[in-house]
């Protein structure tokens, strides 16, 4: 006997005694009329005045009532061991035994809140189990095949590498409604769906979700991620329009491919960092206006309301320090990898915060860690308005990749902004235009024809210390005569006198163009 | 008093001695003032390891003098110098072979303001505090600091409503929960207890939990540290459950009168009712 799943997909009292072949037998319903909601397992015809043993839960047992008839004690028993065995409705088919519903019956029933059905025509209840039955097998069936259909789907998608993104949008494309992946904390980590339901959902997220935490009445269903004794999220599908059971399957199924996706992706990218990057890299682009993503910044743990938006970007420190050093301050803001290799950051603080002290705190910090490499933080001036910060941010990142290179030369204060930049953001800006472009070749052409690795970086140097000789002779290590025969071999090449302020902010500006296009 | 508190929380795996922890500490202190905190608290023993996996009275020299020693006069310094109320749960000798598991607090200027004393002690596995420690006969302090009325209720304190009621009863507007509580233990409990306190008792939480796992046992503590507000919401995200972490709030005390004008459990609960829990 198959064990009794309240997930798997049924008809419900009402949906039976809603078929064609069974209003031929002109049902009514005399008790238990507030629970016809109820799953229909399988259809049982007995005549046995002890057939609550023989039932496991579920089933809609149909009798005439002969062994009942003229014993009302019986006849209560009868009713009250269906109860007690849990069966989903009582029908019975008027005629000889009882020609009218009878009173005992119907009370008990009442009182137990079991459904009972009474037909009013003679009935053949063959058509009946066959009718029901055929149904419930198809049903079962179609679960079964869209289970194996939707775990093959989700199970391929993995093998074949594909991100999150990939599964939940599998996910979303069956279900038909907004699908959340959270943490415990209900910090989304991911979302599929279409756009404008998906964003209804986040609208309030927070809220939603913990008063959601209840009932699946309102088409929410939420299966818990987690393996090895610990859970770790839950997948939502918000607002599931069709049966319980079948978004019931669906949901476990998502949860099971997540679990196993975590798990195969073991030291990739973790979720939070897939999200974080997700938004940052949609903040950045513009291809959406900022307002449009607020909600999904909120999702994710950014506070967003009454607050100073910082954008910072990182050079020379991955992602995940970042992070670290974010939490070791208490400090809110996402952090992501953006293409490119730099690392973005977005701060939210409060009105009442210090934005400069915290961002030059927050980069002492991040310097006085381990790493060898030198750190640059660039940020753009605090924003108030959530749609000022994908300007911020591409400052940032402009800021950062101007001086990213040469940072070790230069004097640059702890956190670098537009201002600190000059000459060398603009070159950054203009670094791919064709006329700067054949501007830096014209100009340093007497180098470039026969590279020397050694002239270009004294040129370098010297321009960059203000045409300081005996800064330049120490930096590189020569004596001041073995820096004059260089910078007489640079000039002999180039054919300018570097004396010459403006001869020597052309070769400035050329040098700074070839950098920039270097990197 | 404004009626914003920022508070903190902050939690740390254990270092190896104790001079880098109290240094650690120190820099958790100088951070949350960097962000403006008017008062932070740190993990339960903070600066020691969890000792009370094993049952060794060479632990019994983490204890020391509240307020006399060295820690508190140490920290007493630092909170004058940010102007940062400081909550401090740490191994407290009252004299030698007398010894509690104590918090100290410190109000911005640097003043003492008094101790708390664990009133309920653990003696399970893992968690052999009896033998470290003698039960707290401090009563339910509240604390009237710079930062707000303060109540301490260390670790598994928490188990018992009794102690969170007699702090509500006494003014705190934030009760701070110290902590070190393991994976499988009590992570059923974590984010159920305080918030139901919280709830309650009409105030705000700061749960910490140290993070890691220590050389003295196999407990996994898992961080999580934690605000929750008078309607069980979490102020903001709970921390990791594995790294270091300074958690900064903002508590709306507004919040605070909003849930007592609703609910009135204060006025309504019946202390003459209550005379079978006192029975001993």
């Amino acid at each position: 006997m198959t064990t009794w799943e309240p997930s798997a997909p049924a008809l419900s009292v009402r949906q039976v005694l809603a078929l064609e072949r069974v209003l031929a037998g002109e049902p009514e319903v005399v008790a238990g009329a507030r629970r016809l909601d109820r799953p229909v397992r399988w259809v049982h015809v007995a005549e046995a005045a002890d057939v609550g043993v023989m039932l496991s839960g579920g089933e809609m047992v149909l009798t005439t009532g002969v062994l009942l008839a003229g014993d009302e004690d019986k006849q209560a028993e009868y009713v009250r061991s269906l109860h007690r065995a849990e069966a989903a409705a009582l029908v019975l088919g008027l005629g000889r035994a009882f020609p009218s519903p009878p009173d005992v019956m119907r009370r008990v029933a009442e009182r137990c809140g079991l459904p009972l059905v009474v037909l009013h025509r003679p009935f053949p209840f063959a058509q009946l189990t066959e009718e029901v039955q055929s149904r419930l097998v198809r049903r079962k069936f179609a679960a079964v095949s869209l289970s194996e259909a939707v775990r093959g789907e989700l199970t391929a998608l993995i093998t074949a590498g594909a991100p999150l993104q990939r599964l939940l949008d599998e996910v979303a494309r069956h279900s038909g409604c907004p699908v959340v992946v959270t943490n415990l904390a209900h910090r989304v980590l991911g979302t599929a769906g279409e756009r404008p339901a998906v964003d209804d959902v986040l609208r309030d997220w927070e809220r939603v979700a913990r008063q959601a935490g209840g009932g699946e009445g309102d088409g929410w269903i939420r299966a818990e991620l987690g393996g090895r004794g610990e859970r770790w999220g839950r997948i939502v599908l918000c607002g599931y329009r069709g049966d319980r059971a079948t978004g019931r399957l669906l949901a476990d199924r998502a949860a099971e491919a997540l679990v196993l996706h975590r798990m195969l992706g073991g030291a990739a990218r973790s979720w939070e960092e897939q999200s974080a990057q997700s938004l940052l890299t949609d903040l950045v682009s513009g291809v959406v206006p900022a307002r449009q993503l607020l909600p999904r910044a909120r999702a994710a743990g950014l506070p967003v309301n009454r607050r100073t938006f910082v954008p910072l970007a990182v050079h020379g420190r991955e992602a995940h320090r970042l992070d670290r050093v974010l939490r070791l301050l208490g400090l809110s803001g996402v952090v992501a990898e953006l293409a490119g290799g730099v690392t973005t950051v977005l701060l939210s603080l409060a009105r009442d915060q210090d934005a400069e002290a915290l961002t030059a705190h927050f980069a002492a910090r991040l310097r006085s860690g381990p790493g060898a490499a030198p750190v640059v933080v660039a940020a753009a001036d605090e924003r108030t308005a959530f749609d000022d910060v994908p300007a911020g941010l591409r400052e940032a990142r402009h800021v950062v990749d101007a001086v990213a290179g040469s940072a070790a030369a230069l004097d640059l204060p702890a956190v670098v902004r537009l201002g600190d930049v000059h000459l060398r953001g603009l070159i950054r800006l203009l670094r791919d235009d064709p006329q700067v472009q054949s501007f830096a070749e014209r100009e340093l052409d007497g180098l470039l024809c026969e590279p020397d690795e050694d002239l270009l970086s004294v040129l370098r140097t010297y321009l960059a210390t203000g045409r300081n000789k005996s800064r330049t002779a120490q930096l590189h290590h020569v004596s001041r005569p073995a820096l004059y025969r260089r910078l007489e071999a640079i000039q002999a090449r180039l054919g300018v006198d570097l004396d010459d302020f403006e001869q020597a902010a052309s070769v400035h500006i050329a040098l700074l163009a070839h950098d920039a296009q270097q990197q | 008093m404004s009626p914003v508190i920022r508070a903190a929380v902050f939690q740390t795996a254990w270092t190896g001695d104790k001079e880098s922890m109290i240094q650690v500490h120190e820099q958790a202190a100088r951070d949350a003032a960097a962000q403006g905190a008017h008062v932070l608290c740190f993990q339960e023993l903070f600066y020691g390891p969890y000792f009370c996996q094993v049952q060794d009275p060479a632990f019994y020299a983490y204890a020391e003098r509240v307020p006399d020693g060295p820690v508190v006069k140490r920290f007493q310094a630092l909170a004058r110098e940010l102007g940062i109320v400081l909550v401090l749960p740490m191994y407290e000798e009252e004299q030698p072979g007398v010894l509690y598991n104590t918090a100290a607090v410190i109000d911005a200027d640097g003043s003492y303001l008094g101790k708390y004393r664990k009133t309920h002690i653990p003696q399970v596995k893992g968690f052999w505090e009896k033998f470290y420690f003698r039960p707290g006969n401090s009563g339910w302090p509240v604390f009237d600091t710079r930062a707000g009325r303060i109540g301490v209720y260390i670790c598994y304190d928490r188990h018992f409503p009794e102690g969170w009621r007699a702090l509500g009863l006494a003014g705190a507007e934030i009760v701070f929960n110290p902590s070190a509580t393991s994976r499988g233990l009590s992570g059923y409990l974590w984010q159920l207890e305080q918030p139901a306190a919280a709830v309650a008792n009409e105030y705000f939480v700061g749960a910490i939990n140290r993070v890691g796992v220590e050389e003295y046992g196999d407990n996994d503590f898992y961080g999580t540290s934690y605000f929750v507000d008078p309607e069980a919401r979490f102020v903001g995200e709970p921390a990791s459950d594995k790294e270091t972490e300074l958690v900064v709030r903002d508590l709306d005390t507004a919040k605070l009168r909003e849930v007592r004008d609703r609910w009135q459990f204060y006025r309504d609960r019946a202390p003459g009712a209550y005379g079978p829990l006192t029975a001993p």
